[in-house]
């Protein structure tokens, strides 16, 4: 299968400092890839690298064989990358409908199956981007990326800091368009148990560069990989 | 009474329309552009010279006197202003007060220092009367123009996609790149618009302001007291403060013409100490 977005020898940080030495990836059509490490090894980096935003010293990228290497952040998006950045960064002077409507493509993801997908959106959809809890501005981050129709959805942690049941409805709707719409996925996470059951491979990362990869399956099976490199089996079998 | 007001009201929505460029530039792209009033002195040459030379009539100038202004506004955007926005508002400050100086020289040089006169078309001259009292025709045909501006300013920017994205890229510059807005594009088109808004209103303010090489610095006065009075949070707050402004100058000059064009900084002063955010504050 062709490979939907291909990283090779990626050098990358902010300023002067190299977060990410040499990394090299590649991403199938329809592939839900977790991202996973400790805090502080390149994670949103790396996220931030695919869709530009960050320092390039070397390396090369592309998007289903086209090279975006030298693309700005705005063309990249354009060319098909759903960037859900890690703050959210809701626009607030926005309303809901408008930060879904302000940046949106044609395609298959239309408002209306925004907010069936998430229907407290439509119920806020005249509420200001600032006065929405961080569950509802998650979910409008999410659906924000959808409406520009990416070829790519990329995710940066976005059960972070919500209530247990809000991150099962939200891993529920992100399993659903990764599974039912065959999005192409790239997930940072913390929980990396509750990730691993919606995706299908997994990479380690420790200080900008991969040190482990394995099908979700076979981590979920037999997590030694995930406890040398994270430190996580008690919290991750408690979750 | 009623006619001094009037007349202070279309003087205050003509100021609001000179400034509405400069509070966009500086509330939305917090970009210190001093500058401005060069853009509405070059669409008051624009009517002017058009009117003059070419025989044109006034009407037919004003798209012009928009136009011209905005298309040297996105170049200068581009090639200039674009290369500080990043930096303190002191530099903005420096460059810009240049680019003052040097529109009024180079205005000087090419067209003399003397003033210009255009002549209004024949309906737009004299008065009439409603109900008694006395209104300028020119008066009302500008308040009711730069009424019809205000509400499409206003539209644009709550309304549009465009309004939206603009300020979508004002909230944050760095998503709304990774969202695929072209925040350079942008605001360049922003600038342009608020260029063309000035070059209008120098145009339409050659019968109430008169135009010369010194225009420029005579109005930057004027839009800045508009823009410190009315807060950048919105486009409410100066657009009042422009009536406020207007009314006060109009109405200082005619009943006490020794304090007359002292009047607005007195007014500026006590505005400022009742309301140091402006007359509508920030909502953070």
């Amino acid at each position: 299968m062709a490979d939907i977005l291909s990283i090779e020898a990626l050098r990358a940080g902010h300023g002067e400092a190299v977060v990410i030495p040499g990394l090299s990836l590649a991403l199938a059509e329809g592939e839900a890839l977790a991202v996973l490490g400790r805090n502080g090894v390149g994670k949103t980096t790396l996220l931030d690298s695919i869709i530009g935003v960050t320092r390039r010293f070397g390396g090369r990228l592309a998007l289903a064989g086209r090279d975006i290497t030298r693309l700005p952040p705005e063309a990249r998006a354009q060319a098909g990358i759903g960037w859900v950045p890690q703050e959210r960064n809701i626009f607030r002077s926005l309303t809901v409908e408008e930060n879904l409507t302000a940046t949106a493509r044609s395609g298959p993801w239309t408002l209306a199956r925004i907010y069936e997908m998430f229907p407290r959106l439509r119920e806020r959809r005249a509420n200001m981007g600032n006065q929405l809890s961080g569950g509802e501005q998650q979910m409008l981050a999410v659906g924000r990326a959808l409406m520009l129709n990416p070829r790519i959805l990329l995710l940066d942690e976005p059960t972070e800091g919500l209530a247990p049941i809000i991150v099962n409805e939200l891993l529920a709707s992100i399993r659903r368009i990764i599974r039912d719409e065959g999005m192409a996925t790239i997930i940072v996470e913390q929980h990396a148990r509750k990730i691993l059951q919606v995706t299908d491979r997994a990479v380690i990362l420790d200080r900008g560069e991969i040190v482990h990869q394995a099908a979700s399956a076979a981590l979920l099976a037999d997590p030694a990989p995930l406890e040398s490199h994270l430190g996580v089996i008690a919290k991750g079998a408690a979750a | 009474m009623t006619t001094i007001l009037i007349d202070g009201i279309a003087y205050g929505m003509l100021l609001f329309v000179m400034a509405s460029g400069l509070a966009v530039t500086l509330g939305l792209m917090n970009f210190v552009n001093l500058a401005h009033g060069a853009f509405a002195m070059i669409g008051g040459y624009v009517t002017a010279l058009a009117m003059n030379r070419l025989g044109m009539p006034f009407l037919l100038t004003l798209p012009l006197a928009f136009l011209v202004p905005a298309l040297i506004g996105a170049v200068a955007e581009r090639m200039l202003y674009a290369r500080l926005y990043r930096r303190s508002h002191l530099d903005q400050v420096l460059f810009s007060i240049a680019l003052v100086f040097m529109a009024m020289t180079a205005a000087d040089w090419l067209l003399g220092s003397s003033q210009m006169l255009v002549t209004l078309p024949g309906w737009l001259q004299g008065r009439f009367e409603i109900a008694g009292i006395g209104i300028g025709r020119y008066r009302a045909f500008l308040i009711v123009l730069c009424a019809v501006l205000v509400v499409a300013l206003q539209l644009v920017l709550a309304r549009t996609r465009f309004g939206a994205r603009l300020r979508a890229a004002v909230d944050d510059q760095r998503a709304a790149r990774g969202l695929g807005i072209d925040v350079g594009g942008i605001f360049a088109a922003t600038f342009a618009m608020g260029s063309g808004l000035a070059g209008l209103s120098g145009a339409l303010g050659i019968e109430l302001m008169g135009l010369d090489p010194t225009f420029p610095l005579k109005i930057m006065v004027y839009v800045l007291i508009v823009v410190t009075i009315g807060g950048t949070a919105s486009l409410t707050g100066p657009f009042l403060a422009a009536l406020i402004i207007g009314t006060a100058d109009v109405a200082g000059k005619y009943y006490i013409p020794e304090l007359g064009a002292f009047l607005i900084y007195l007014l500026m002063i006590v505005l400022l100490i009742l309301r140091p955010q402006g007359l509508i504050a920030p909502a953070r």
